[in-house]
């Protein structure tokens, strides 16, 4: 009765924040500079074309308009189709303008599938990393407060959270691929080509999960049930193992729920860096091809995943901690 | 007999250091089976360092200098970890804070499972479950078989301490050491939880060192009492010795200072019965929506105050007093306009203070003056204390900087804060200090009207007596009416002329001070006197009246008269109809239709 | 008057009155992580103010004679006129990276200024009045949180032209929901104290309560936290000119610099790298800064010291 009520009420709030962001990239895309028609149809065509074009699409309508008949066929499940990426894959730019044929451009919808698991498989490899890692400095590094491993993880946390993605790709390419032959780099032929990218989320990650796990579990340490734990006859590794992590554990869950964002922000350089043909590699395209169904799409999808990512965690941090109620 | 635990010369400092202090110093006793033996002192006098050298249970960075502690002749500080965590189960603890001493997300049964299956490997998790549930149910318990899933924050401090003493006896032990285990429960449960120690123990063969800063709880649970004074044993003797004849000048100092309540007249001076009415509850009720856990978008009604019906008059020392729960801070809340009620009015010299709004509020606000609780937390960390007490006097419109010195020192010096302090922060002010603060804040206005929340429970003894002869003085000088918001029976007592009880949001009892201590027309408040904690000889017998169980919950309060459950003299018409106010002479009244059975149906009028 | 006998006052011993801040403020500068990172960030601040000028070097000028030099000590013909190396088209590179360095550290430090006014505004409010108000700014926090930031900023910045201010805003904007949170749960727990009780009392009206008490009281430890967003948003305005759509050539930043390099990174592995570690140590002193300040914070908060 509790998870049901709790699902119905989570998930009408993230309706509500799906429709606040659709909304929000909706009006965002309309109101700054720059006409996607003028992109699609190419710098030479004649401006009244453009306006035929845009008046096709409904382009001119008011802002309102447009967005609920935006939201109309989202209900039903679709996204719309790409403004410029043409149903076959490989991506075209402004083409011919005489070319468009619009019957032939791709599905907005199909456009993400393709995309989505690539990034998953990637987002899941970094996880996988980070939290082994993660686990290993935090944990000690909560264990011994003020002693050297505590210190290791405050410095692998300050040095780590300072180097710009980017540059760790370019770099990590340059020794690891190019002068070492380790590990593939550049493109996507085989889950060799995930390690290098995933390496590089993970350094990403990591300071935060560390630094919130040497915080959390050396608060539980000083909680007076570890203390009292030890007067009522248990040993300290089971303390540890059976109490303090199950403790620590609920902000760490809470923290992934909202790095999640970040991640995805880190994603999308990533896999801009080493072309990986994911979701990130995806949206960079899209916001420089001005394609706005597909940024639109992009939009509303990685928010429902936040959006599901969180009612989990929530979820499974109410079976660890009952006391906590969302 | 032998002993069974001794500790001998045991000397404890706070740090490694030769020039640490020296927190017990040179402590030795010893320990028969099955004795009960007291420890009594006051906070910060190594109590419960003591208690905890006795368990081997010391932490960094709290340092054995010398000494041991023995358990059947064999030395508990020369054993091996896994020998000591072995031993735990003949030698068990119980502390002060029930609601930190299990993990927070796993069932209390569990954890107890856990705990008896960790010093006792041959036990199988079902015999385990079997005697945690078995014991559950012997200390009173409500349902231990579902109790025994719940988690420890949905269990009150009271069931909680209920839950750890099973946690201490589930295996039997020997020792059962007890530090504090009362001092954070309101005195029915107090009470409760003492004789339930006494009887398992008596039950097990249990020997139990018993330390609390209370004598009268010691005196009620032990056969034997050392009394310790900043780290030494400074007498010994049996009990009811030690409570007739103290020999130590402490002991005796501790004897004198518990508060009596029967013994003497009452010091309260007598008021003309005729006084004008400056505050007036009329039927004032607050009830709180909250979420419904399960259930979808349903809200729980929690009512806490219900229809709170007196009158103060101008001079009162009025009290309200009743156990955790029972709605007093709520309706500190409503007396304080800082919530509207629900229903019902609460009149401030005729005006209802609902109605207020803009200048007449502010009027209201400088009549009408708050003393927190908590002298930490009531004053902001970083403000100066003369600017915190100018900040009243701004808000209300002064504005000359030289006028607002003046004023602000005048106070300052009324309440005994040295003029020195005004450019300081509070940060490192005693909690005295910070009370005085407080008074100071809520005086600089000139208000009529004080409502005192709890206002001495923090603070120790002696400077309770020298902020009530502050509060006496105060009130001879300006006229002043205070309300006492207060679960301390003793100092109402002492300083209050008027006492309303409160029970489960509602007024059970209301009553001038000697009617109420001497003939008090509810059984409730009947329970509350009998549990108090005192050296006198009792006039109401714990054994007629004290309660059983705790409050039922204020979102499900029972139809018929609330205390039902728990009154020893519970009848058939308490089921079904719920008893009002009733008058029981000019200006007592009590809530109980033992009190209507005795009058006739024309005096039934309500206040 | 009676009452003066009756009190004694206690004694006047000099107290100790300093604030939670200043306490955090010394246990930070008293750690060697602090200390570190200060040194490292006192060394860089002196270097991007005075280098640039002193040596004269103009970090656009090309000159092809003395193109794709190496660092120091690498290669065969590096030269002490140019520490860092230089570029495709000769330009000095260290001259280029600490120019690079103020235009990221001063939209690093707006950004975090303008992320600060906004998530504080927004988050007081919500956590003072709670209630719809305050349901209405959390389902606008979760929603922008819900998509990555960089999303945003590159859809803005990819159709309007990357100005500075604009640059700033965009920053600014896409990340206040963290401070929103951040003060909107220490608000909801402070206005429960006592001190606020008491205010409410004495006649204070809300705003008052707001200004006076409450934000003295909670900025301090929000500006803590806020350094190691000026790193966080410095990595953000290079990943932005990375892709471009930071501040445009040929202004130098260290996005569009390694964005450059990156062409060249076989050939030349200086241009992309050597500003890289420069930002890296930048960031890295910001950041032990910042971490020493919010540990000293969570510590003395928790009643240590």
């Amino acid at each position: 009765m509790f998870t049901l009520n709790f699902l119905i009420r989570r998930l009408t709030q993230g309706v509500v924040i799906i429709g606040l962001v659709s909304l929000l990239i909706f009006t965002l895309l309309r109101v700054v500079p720059g006409d996607p028609v003028r992109l699609m149809a190419g710098g030479m065509a004649p401006e009244a074309l453009i306006e035929k074009i845009a008046k096709d699409m409904g382009l001119r309508d008011p802002i309102i308009v447009q967005f609920g008949r935006y939201m109309g066929s989202v209900l039903q499940g679709d996204l719309g189709q790409s403004f410029v990426r043409p149903a076959n894959g490989a991506a075209t730019g402004g083409a011919n303008f005489n070319d468009t044929t619009r019957g032939e451009r791709a599905k907005v919808l199909t456009l993400i599938l393709e995309a989505l698991p690539m990034t998953l498989q990637l987002a899941a490899v970094t996880l996988a990393i980070a939290l082994l890692f993660s686990a290993v400095v935090g944990i000690a590094g909560g264990l011994n407060p003020s002693g050297w491993p505590d210190k290791l993880a405050f410095y692998i946390s300050s040095v780590f959270i300072s180097l710009p993605n980017f540059w760790l790709g370019i770099v990590l390419t340059l020794l690891l691929s190019v002068k070492l032959g380790w590990l593939p780099a550049i493109g996507y032929h085989g889950f060799a080509y995930t390690i290098l990218p995933a390496v590089v989320l993970a350094v990403e990650m990591s300071p935060v999960l560390i630094r919130t796990l040497v915080g959390a579990v050396s608060s539980q340490m000083t909680e007076p049930y570890v203390s009292v734990g030890r007067v009522r006859g248990l040993g300290r590794t089971r303390i540890i193992a059976n109490h303090v992590m199950r403790n620590a554990s609920v902000p760490l869950l809470n923290l992934l729920g909202i790095q999640f964002s970040s991640l995805l922000g880190g994603v999308i350089i990533v896999e801009y860096i080493f072309d990986y043909p994911g979701l990130g590699l995806l949206t960079i395209n899209a916001v420089l091809q001005r394609d706005f169904p597909l940024i639109q799409g992009i939009a509303i999808v990685t928010s429902a995943i936040f959006v599901v990512i969180n009612i989990i965690v929530d979820l499974v941090a109410t079976t660890i901690d009952p006391r906590l109620d969302y | 007999m032998a002993a069974l635990l001794e500790l001998r010369n045991m000397t404890v400092a706070l740090g490694r250091s030769e020039t640490a202090k020296v927190i017990l110093d040179d402590v030795s006793f010893s320990l028969a089976p099955k004795e009960i033996v007291g420890v009594v002192g006051a906070s910060a006098s190594g109590k419960t360092v003591l208690s905890r050298a006795a368990v081997n249970w010391l932490e960094p960075p709290l340092t054995r200098r010398s000494g041991t502690v023995l358990f059947e002749g064999r030395d508990i500080y020369a054993m091996k970890e896994a020998d000591m965590r072995a031993l735990r189960q003949r030698v068990s603890y119980v502390g002060a804070n029930p609601m930190g001493a299990l993990d927070p997300t796993l069932p209390v049964g569990a954890q107890i499972v856990e705990k008896m299956r960790a010093v006792m490997p041959d036990v199988s998790r079902r015999q385990a479950e079997d005697r945690v549930i078995a014991l559950l149910d012997a200390v009173r318990i409500p349902s231990a078989r579902n109790r025994f899933h719940d988690y420890p924050s949905q269990f009150s401090g009271g069931m909680m301490q209920r839950a750890l003493i099973v946690d201490a006896l589930v295996t039997n032990p020997a020792v059962l050491v007890a530090d504090n285990v009362t001092q954070p429960l309101d005195v029915t449960v107090a009470a409760q939880v003492i004789r339930l120690i006494k009887e398992l123990t008596d039950q097990f063969d249990t020997a139990v060192l018993f330390i609390s800063s209370s004598l009268p709880m010691v005196r009620e649970a032990s056969s034997r009492t050392l009394v310790i004074d900043r780290g030494r044993i400074v007498e010994e003797q049996a009990t009811e010795a030690l409570v007739a004849s103290p020999i130590h000048p402490y002991t005796r100092e501790l004897v004198a200072q518990t508060p009596q309540i029967w013994r003497g007249a009452g010091a309260v001076p007598a008021l003309p019965a005729e006084r004008e009415v400056v505050l007036s509850l009329r039927d004032a009720s607050q009830t709180y929506r909250v979420k419904k856990r399960n259930g979808i978008g349903g809200v729980n009604l929690v009512r806490a105050v219900r229809n709170v019906t007196f009158d103060v008059r101008r001079g009162d020392s009025f009290a309200i007093v009743g156990e955790s729960g029972c709605g007093k801070s709520t309706l500190m809340r409503l007396l304080s306009r800082l919530e509207l009620p629900s229903a019902g009015q609460i009149l401030c010299e005729g005006k209802d203070i609902a109605t207020l709004r803009g200048r007449d509020l502010l009027a209201f606000r400088a009549r009408l003056q708050l003393v927190l609780q908590d002298p930490f937390g009531s004053l902001p960390p970083r403000t100066s204390i003369g600017r915190m007490l100018e900040e009243p006097l701004r808000t209300h419109g002064w504005r000359d900087k030289e006028k607002l010195r003046a004023r602000v020192l005048k106070v300052m010096l009324e309440v005994g804060l040295a003029a020195e302090l005004y450019n300081e922060l509070p940060l490192g002010l005693s909690a005295g200090q910070r009370q005085r603060v407080n008074v100071a804040r809520a005086l600089v206005l000139e208000p009529t009207i004080l409502i005192m929340d709890e206002t001495l429970s923090a603070l120790d003894q002696a400077e309770q007596f020298k902020l009530l002869d502050l509060f006496q003085a105060l009130q001879k000088e300006y006229n002043l009416t205070y309300i006492f918001i207060s679960h301390d029976l003793a100092m109402v007592r002492k300083v209050c002329n008027r006492v309303a009880v409160m029970y489960l949001g509602e007024v059970f009892e209301l009553a001038d001070n000697q009617r109420l201590f001497f003939d008090p027309g509810h059984p409730y408040t009947m329970a509350l006197l009998s549990a108090m904690p005192t050296l006198e000889e009792k006039r109401y017998k714990p054994e007629d009246c004290l309660l059983e169980g705790e409050p039922p919950s204020p979102l499900s309060i029972p139809a018929g008269c609330s205390f039902k459950s728990r009154c020893p003299r519970a009848m058939e018409i308490c089921n079904g109809e719920q008893p009002f106010l009733t008058v029981r002479d000019e200006q007592d009244f009590a809530a109980c239709h033992l009190v209507a059975r005795t009058m006739s149906p024309a005096e039934r009028a309500s206040p | 008057m009676s009452i003066m006998s009756i009190t004694s006052s206690h004694s006047s011993t000099p107290l100790a009155s300093r604030s939670l801040a200043r306490r955090v403020f010394d246990r930070a500068v008293a750690s060697p992580g602090f200390r570190v990172g200060a040194a490292i960030f006192l060394a860089l601040v002196l270097a991007t103010a005075l280098y640039p000028e002193l040596s004269a070097i103009d970090p656009t000028k090309m000159d092809v004679k003395a193109r794709l030099l190496p660092p120091l000590f690498t290669g065969t013909n590096w030269n002490w006129g140019h520490p860092l190396g230089t570029d495709q088209i000769g330009r000095d590179m260290l001259v280029r990276s600490l120019v690079g360095l103020r235009y990221s550290f001063l939209i690093g430090m707006a950004s975090v200024i303008v992320m600060l006014i906004v998530g504080c505004a927004l988050g007081t409010v919500a956590g003072y009045f709670g209630g719809r108000t305050d349901a209405v700014i959390m389902r606008l926090t979760d929603a922008q949180l819900s998509i990555p930031m960089i999303i945003l900023a590159i859809a803005v910045l990819g159709v309007s032209r990357p100005t500075i201010p604009a640059i700033v805003l965009v920053l600014g904007i896409s990340n206040w929901p963290v401070y929103a949170r951040m003060m909107r749960s220490v608000v909801m727990t402070e206005r429960q104290r006592e001190f606020v009780r008491a205010a409410k009392i004495g006649g204070s009206t809300d705003l008052r309560i707001i200004v006076t008490l409450l934000l003295p009281l909670l900025l301090p430890s929000v500006l803590f936290s806020s350094v190691l967003d000026v790193a966080r948003m410095m990595i953000f305005e290079s990943t932005l000119g990375f892709l471009g759509l930071g501040v445009q050539p040929p202004t130098p930043t260290f996005g569009n610099i390694i964005a450059d390099g990156r062409k060249y990174l076989l050939n030349a592995w200086w241009i992309a790298t050597m500003p890289g570690l420069f930002l890296g140590l930048t960031l890295t002193s910001i950041n032990l800064m910042g971490a020493a300040l919010e540990r000293a914070r969570d510590t003395v908060h928790a009643g240590g010291e």
